[in-house]
């Protein structure tokens, strides 16, 4: 492992990674996921497709949150809107499933002004509440126009077909999902190293100096919201395909809070602790479950009876110690663990 | 010579795969599964449900259990959450490898619908019998009791013939349980005779229902139909009392437990309510709380209430068929014993029957008042 950084020029400083390593690993890790649905249960082949799906949503907030630093409580109502966004034309008009992913990502999108412009005079928890009202005004929204949305009976979705691929299985939903998470870890990792990207993080650092160097705040806002709620449109899509059911109740207020442990719990501002929150937040109550097996079937009884209780005693307990002792989340972990790697045996 | 050698060794293969036995049987041992929400406000009836099923499987088990297997039940948390009921029963299919799911929670069931369905694992439905459980019918899915809006449409127009000409109000949930009463009570409307002055809906988890009440009492409501779960019939009915207003009020089976008398306290008495399952004061349901204390912990036999009931029907119709199936337990077989169901005495219920493309057995249901001192349900003239 290599000891330092040292850069000789602008586009090294920007280069996504100029690490071979990364790469590779990187390569190796996506390889491993796309192969893993040939060999993994199903129940262990929806941890993987939890994962990836959570992930790609995180990634949505984290525009936001993470690199512009607007705080959003609304994030479930993105989601929502995302899976009606695809449920409607492709369950109820019998649209092509492309179009319903694509309307997945912009109906959200558009929305999301509706709420940015309100919230562009509004900043820490005034935004935080004013996100909170909208993802309730979104699921009222959509109870109430049940001619469009079946109300709250929901809509039954299938499993889609894209490009001549029929992603019934639950290994080829897998797939799918695996080829949204890369692509939108992608898209978000050239929006942070952009100019506009670089402007999020402006607005997030210092709001006034960013104006005074020319950044227009309420564009930028907006286009952060918009970038936000398209990529969450997207999630909220592949997570109705996976519940095969879209209604109001599959998407509780706790996803939004879920969504912000994992930022939290990850490292907030950075990609790569996004990944690695979501992996935490998504498998702490399966290891908690095999880790309580261990003690005894008693024990893993206790978690398999009250599961839904200690799991929410997980995650507070988990963003409690990483506030605690650890702000910098996991990635701040990753990174002295990677300092000790190389330092060692002198002190890092 | 060698062909007939292969022909006997076919039919040797396939005679030993009909005969083998599905995933959650062992030599001493058959596996259930079931997923109900066990934690927050609906513990309550995931709770009384989990024991009924114990108090099922007890009961087969002290008869010598199925072909001298004895039944184990794991049972799985989903918190009422979608996201997690399918998680849960995958788990159950395919890390515990349960032979059969006594309960795929409530209406959010309907998201592992696909799961059971394509696994083929026979699986009873019970909780809340929703249309889309068994609309359209799975092969290895049964619901045992009767539809939210057949109920509605009983006490509706049990109602209507004992206040006639009576002003009706309506209050309910923006949820499918609320569709599906309001569904049952336009039905009753089309039969005509009702007089309807106040339609309110309500939004889910809403605690306050004061202004509903107010403006349901000005329009001169004299028969309210409270479509709330739990909490919120009890608040209705409350509110009702604040106002010194006496309609008369029709609840439904969510709500139909000891603990909502209790809490609306005077309030309660007399209130009517619908049901499928036997009353608490029948023969049939002390004799099964008398069982009860003797099978299960004294903790659970006070969480009893009428979802216990409803499992205990569902899972003793599940055990007889394995029964029938005896030593060649397969799920193919235990599917068919189930469609063969006919008139099935369980005692907490009317007599449960199944048929060919027919997976829900529509149970007869009972008008019931509430007796508020007794805190129990008595069934009405």
């Amino acid at each position: 492992m290599r000891s330092g950084h040292y850069k000789e020029s602008v586009p090294s400083l920007i280069v996504l990674s100029d690490s071979t390593a990364v790469w590779v690993w990187g390569g190796i890790l996506v390889l491993a996921m796309a192969m893993a649905p040939y060999f993994l249960n199903a129940y262990l082949l929806s941890f993987l497709v939890l994962i990836l799906i959570t992930g790609t949503g995180a990634l949505g907030l984290h525009v936001l949150t993470g690199c512009t630093g607007l705080i959003s409580l609304g994030h479930v109502g993105f989601l929502l809107l995302g899976a009606y966004a695809y449920a409607v034309p492709v369950a109820k008009f019998g649209a092509p499933p492309l179009i319903g992913f694509l309307s997945a990502g912009v109906v959200p999108a558009l929305v999301s002004i509706v709420v940015g412009v309100p919230s562009l005079r509004l900043k820490g928890l005034y935004l935080a509440i004013t996100t909170l009202a909208f993802a309730f005004i979104i699921s009222h929204v959509v109870l109430s126009m049940s001619w469009l949305t079946n109300g709250a009976r929901g809509l039954p979705v299938m499993r889609p077909e894209l490009l001549g691929i029929d992603f019934e299985s639950d290994a080829r939903f897998a797939h799918l999902c695996l080829v949204v998470a890369v692509a939108t870890l992608f898209a978000v990792l050239n929006i942070q190293r952009s100019r506009v990207g670089r402007a999020f993080v402006a607005v997030r650092d210092n709001d006034i100096a960013a104006r005074t160097m020319g950044i227009n705040l309420q564009a930028y806002k907006l286009r952060a919201f918009m970038t936000s709620a398209f990529i969450s449109g997207i999630a909220g899509a592949l997570f109705g395909i996976y519940l095969s059911f879209v209604s109001v109740e599959g998407f509780p207020f706790l996803m939004s809070i879920e969504a912000l442990a994992i930022l939290i719990v990850g490292g907030l501002g950075s990609t790569a602790g996004v990944v690695l929150g979501t992996v935490l937040i998504v498998l702490l109550p399966e290891v908690a479950r095999i880790a309580l097996g261990m003690l005894g079937p008693q024990a893993e009884m206790l978690f398999s009876t009250a599961a839904h209780e200690l799991r929410t005693v997980l995650y507070g307990l988990v963003i409690i110690l990483f506030l605690r002792f650890e702000p910098r989340g996991l990635v701040g972990v990753w990174r002295d663990v990677k300092r000790l790697w190389v330092n060692w045996p002198l002190r890092h | 010579m060698v062909s007939r050698l292969a022909i006997i060794l076919a039919v040797g293969l396939f005679a030993a795969t009909a005969a083998k036995a599905d995933q959650g049987i062992t030599d001493t041992e058959i596996l259930l599964g079931e997923v109900e929400p066990l934690t927050g406000p609906p513990a309550l009836l995931g709770v009384a449900y989990n024991v009924g099923t114990k108090m099922a499987v007890a009961e087969a088990n002290a008869a010598g259990g199925v072909a001298g297997r004895k039944l184990r039940v794991i049972v799985e948390d989903d918190g009422y959450v979608a996201a997690r009921t399918i998680q849960s029963v995958k788990k159950l299919i395919d890390v515990d490898k349960v032979f059969a799911l006594t309960s795929l929670s409530g209406s959010n069931g309907v998201a592992a619908l696909p799961v059971v369905e394509k696994a083929g694992i026979p699986t009873m439905a019970s909780i809340a019998p929703i249309t889309p459980l068994y609309q359209p019918p799975r092969k290895n899915v049964f619901v045992v009791g009767q539809s939210y809006e057949e109920g509605m449409y009983q006490l509706v127009r049990y109602l209507a013939r004992k206040h006639p000409g009576a002003k009706w109000g309506i209050l309910t949930q923006n949820d499918d349980y609320g569709v599906a009463l309001r569904a049952g009570f336009s039905h009753a409307l089309k039969d005509g005779g009702i007089n309807v002055v106040f339609e309110g809906e309500y939004k889910k988890g809403q605690q306050d229902f004061s202004s509903d009440i107010l403006r349901a009492r000005q329009a001169g409501t004299e028969v309210f139909m409270a479509g709330g779960v739990l909490a919120e019939t009890v608040a209705m009915v409350r509110e009702f009392e604040k106002l010194n207003s006496k309609p008369a009020i029709g609840m439904f089976w969510p709500g139909r437990v000891p603990v909502t008398l209790k809490l609306m306290g005077p309030a309660g008495e007399g209130i009517y309510a619908v049901d499928y399952v036997e009353t608490d004061d029948s023969a049939a349901v002390k004799a099964f709380v008398e069982r009860a204390k003797a099978l299960v912990s004294e903790g659970e036999v006070k969480a009893i209430n009428r979802y216990s009931l409803a499992s205990y029907a569902s899972t003793k119709v599940l055990i007889e068929a394995m029964r029938r199936c005896a030593k060649t337990l397969t799920w193919a077989c235990t599917i068919a014993e189930l469609e063969k169901t006919k008139g099935f005495e369980t005692a907490v219920m009317g007599p449960i029957s199944f048929g060919p493309g027919v997976r829900f057995s529509s149970q007869a249901v009972r008008i019931m008042r509430g007796d508020a001192a007794s805190l129990t349900y008595k069934v009405t003239d």
